[in-house]
């Protein structure tokens, strides 16, 4: 294959391609699916996913993953509850402290992750995936089981509000994406993100402080992962121990699906975006063309068979594990 | 070092300490089997009381376990005297857990146990009643497995019918709707017993209603944020046709509150089931026309005191007719009439329970289909 039609552009265009053609499909068999109310319905299931996506979109870019992101969701869903309704309870008076607060909780969760990754040198997997469960039980600690209710009519406008047909809290996943974005490529750190991607030995090699970047990394993900949990709070006005559910299915799929590859070096914030509609879309066109749940699972779990197929340059892979 | 070789020292002691025991134990199980497993022991002057279950995180086991905490603190022990076994949501380990606690109290237990799945409860009960110990179940058991053929140990099985229940609020939907128009369902795990029962519920209610319709029935994994993004769907697959919406439990129905919400919909005819003090406000306020409460926390209380008290021999299970040994649990209709009066005998104060009268609030014999 050469011209346009190489493996390269295929790669880089196959996310965006699959999503218009999944938007078509599900346009012909129901016109309605192509309307701005439900486009709107599919952003704003969108926003929360798509800030926790981006979170573990520069992880993965490194090569590394969290799976910390439904604990770190929860404690910072419960913990910006409670200090938003100790506060005052509307975002008119000092409770607006607490959306601060929960970003800076999810970054501590994201540094805590970090250390246990690289000072006690624990694969990131784990270390992530433990510190979720910690992070699980800790809301539930916090919580003892109950639903804490957001009612806040300023905050809830997050939802309720909307600006040319869109809630605003998709504007407020919009300005991440483009802070995502920005961190991505106009930043050393969102650079060297790529370089330890791309080879680890290199970058270490080239007097760059592996250790710290990877710390820095999982903060700045416990960050996205923060925002992610506002969003989900403002979403459906409930801040719980179950807060957290599905994100962590929802964003890994989202990322690879979107064409960032899982061992690091290749993708970005555009490609995550890309995923988490494709995701969103499905979840959507399933209900509204009327198939039922498990074909839209098995569909998801096709695709990301067929995303890492694609990534994959099965020449320059000697073996997989 | 020394303190590292002390404290292996004291390990070896202790283990071999337990290994007597253990002997010392088998011994007695060999000798009180020659009597026969009905037999075992006449009474057990202080069983160690455990609750099995899921696990905390879902309000409705929170219930359950308070429930069981509740009963033991009635009998003058620290609520931390219960012990719990969570299952996490495996049977294997459900099973495994059962049988650690009836070895190390050597059979000197009262269990109450969700166990998880249907199959499952055989093996637990067994184990249970090999060990002389007692076993009350809720929810989970195969219709070929009764207590009255365990002789005592296998004391009570307590389960609920949702499908009459959802009925009830199926029927308070369709009048609210004028009696016609469209009905979206939002189901729990579709392979759960209970989301097959209340969605059968629906179906049995919308017979009477020739002019009522429903579109679509889809599981949301009694999942809020899953139910929202399935109302979500239907708003799109049907707007303005769905004129009510019946949900399978309290969690969904939040989740579909906010969807019509995001939509500026906010007189939308929703029934749900469980009784969740959230979802008794929301009944209260008329955003949620009917909820059916189970009592949980009843639930949870009596299933331990039922196992505790033929443990200590205040009752003989064996000489209890079978709808004392098998029957359902209560069901509360709860209606914006008289929500405000329930949250307020059941919700804000938890009622102080007979735990001694097993069966008052209970609704009859199992039957099985």
């Amino acid at each position: 294959m050469n011209g346009i039609l190489n493996r390269e552009t295929l790669v880089k265009w196959a996310p965006l391609i699959v999503l218009f053609i999944l938007i078509l499909f599900f346009t012909v068999l129901e016109p309605r699916f192509f309307s701005v109310r439900n486009l709107a319905r599919i952003a704003i299931s969108s926003a929360p996913a798509l800030m926790v996506a981006i979170g573990v979109t520069f992880i993965i870019i490194m090569g590394s993953i969290d799976l910390s992101m439904e604990g770190t969701v929860s404690v910072s869903a419960v913990v910006f509850a409670f200090a938003f309704l100790a506060l005052g309870g509307t975002i008119l008076s000092w409770a607006w402290l607490a959306l601060p607060l929960a970003v800076l909780v999810g970054a501590a969760i994201g540094f805590l992750n970090g250390l246990v990754h690289v000072k006690l040198k624990v694969p990131s997997f784990m270390a992530s995936l433990a510190m979720g469960f910690v992070g699980t039980g800790f809301a539930l600690l916090l919580t003892g089981g109950d639903r804490i209710r957001v009612e806040d009519e300023v905050f809830r406008g997050l939802l309720t509000e909307r600006w040319l047909g869109f809630p605003v809290m998709v504007y407020v996943a919009l300005a991440f994406l483009l802070i995502g974005w920005f961190i991505q490529s106009r930043t050393a750190l969102g650079r060297n993100f790529y370089a330890v991607g791309g080879g680890e030995e290199l970058a270490h090699a080239s007097g760059l402080n592996v250790n710290r970047l990877r710390i820095m990394g999982f903060m700045l993900a416990g960050v996205f992962y923060a925002v992610g949990a506002l969003l989900a709070v403002g979403r459906i006005g409930i801040a719980e121990t179950a807060t957290g559910n599905n994100f962590m299915f929802m964003s890994i799929t989202s990322v690879v699906v979107g064409g960032t590859a899982l061992w690091g070096g290749v993708g970005g914030v555009w490609n995550t975006l890309v995923g988490v509609l494709i995701v969103n879309v499905i979840g959507n066109g399933m209900v509204v063309i009327g198939l039922p749940g498990y074909v839209q699972d098995g569909v998801l779990g096709l695709l990301v068979i067929i995303a890492v197929v694609l990534s994959t340059d099965r020449k320059s892979v000697s073996f997989v594990k | 070092m020394s303190f590292i070789k002390k404290y292996i020292e004291q390990e070896k002691v202790n283990r071999r300490n337990f290994l007597f025991a253990s002997a010392a134990g088998l011994g007695s199980f060999a000798a009180a089997g020659m009597f026969g497993p009905n037999m075992a022991r006449a009474a057990i002057a202080d069983p160690t009381i455990a609750w099995s279950y899921r696990n905390r995180t879902n309000p409705y086991w929170n219930e359950i376990v308070s429930g069981g905490e509740a009963f033991v603190e009635s009998l003058g022990m620290d609520k931390d005297a219960l012990v719990h076994l969570i299952n996490e949501g495996s049977s294997e380990k459900s099973l495994a857990d059962v049988k650690a606690l009836l070895s190390r109290t050597g059979g000197e237990l009262a269990l109450a146990i969700d166990t998880n799945d249907a199959p499952n409860c055989r093996p637990v009960v067994e184990a249970v009643a090999e060990a002389g110990g007692y076993v009350s179940t809720i929810w989970n058991k195969t219709d070929d497995l009764h207590p009255w053929d365990f002789g005592d140990n296998y004391v009570s099985h307590m389960t609920w019918s949702d499908e009459k229940p959802a009925e009830q609020t199926a029927r308070i939907l369709l009048d609210a709707m004028g009696g016609k128009g469209g009905v979206v369902h939002l189901g729990g795990i579709a392979s759960n017993n209970p989301a097959i029962e209340r969605l059968q519920g629906l179906k049995n209610a919308l017979a009477d209603y020739p002019d009522a319709e429903l579109l679509a029935a889809e599981p949301a994994d009694w999942d809020t944020q899953k139910a929202n993004q399935v109302m979500s769907g239907f708003l799109t697959r049907f707007g303005d046709e769905i004129k009510g919406v019946h949900c399978a439990n309290d969690t969904i129905a939040y989740g579909v509150i906010e969807a019509l919400r995001a939509e500026g919909i906010e007189d939308m005819p929703i029934v749900s089931y469980d009784g969740n003090p959230q979802a008794v406000q929301l009944v209260a306020e008329r955003k949620i026309l009917a909820t059916v409460f189970t009592n949980p926390h009843w639930g949870g209380g009596i299933t331990a005191a039922l196992a505790y008290h033929a443990a200590i021999g205040s009752f003989k299970p064996s000489e209890e007719p079978n709808e004392h040994r098998e029957f359902y649990g209560p069901t509360i209709m709860v209606t914006p009439e008289d929500a405000v009066a329930f949250k307020a005998d059941y919700l804000d104060n938890v009622p102080t329970y007979d735990w001694t009268d097993f069966w008052g609030p209970t609704n009859g014999q199992i039957q099985y289909k």
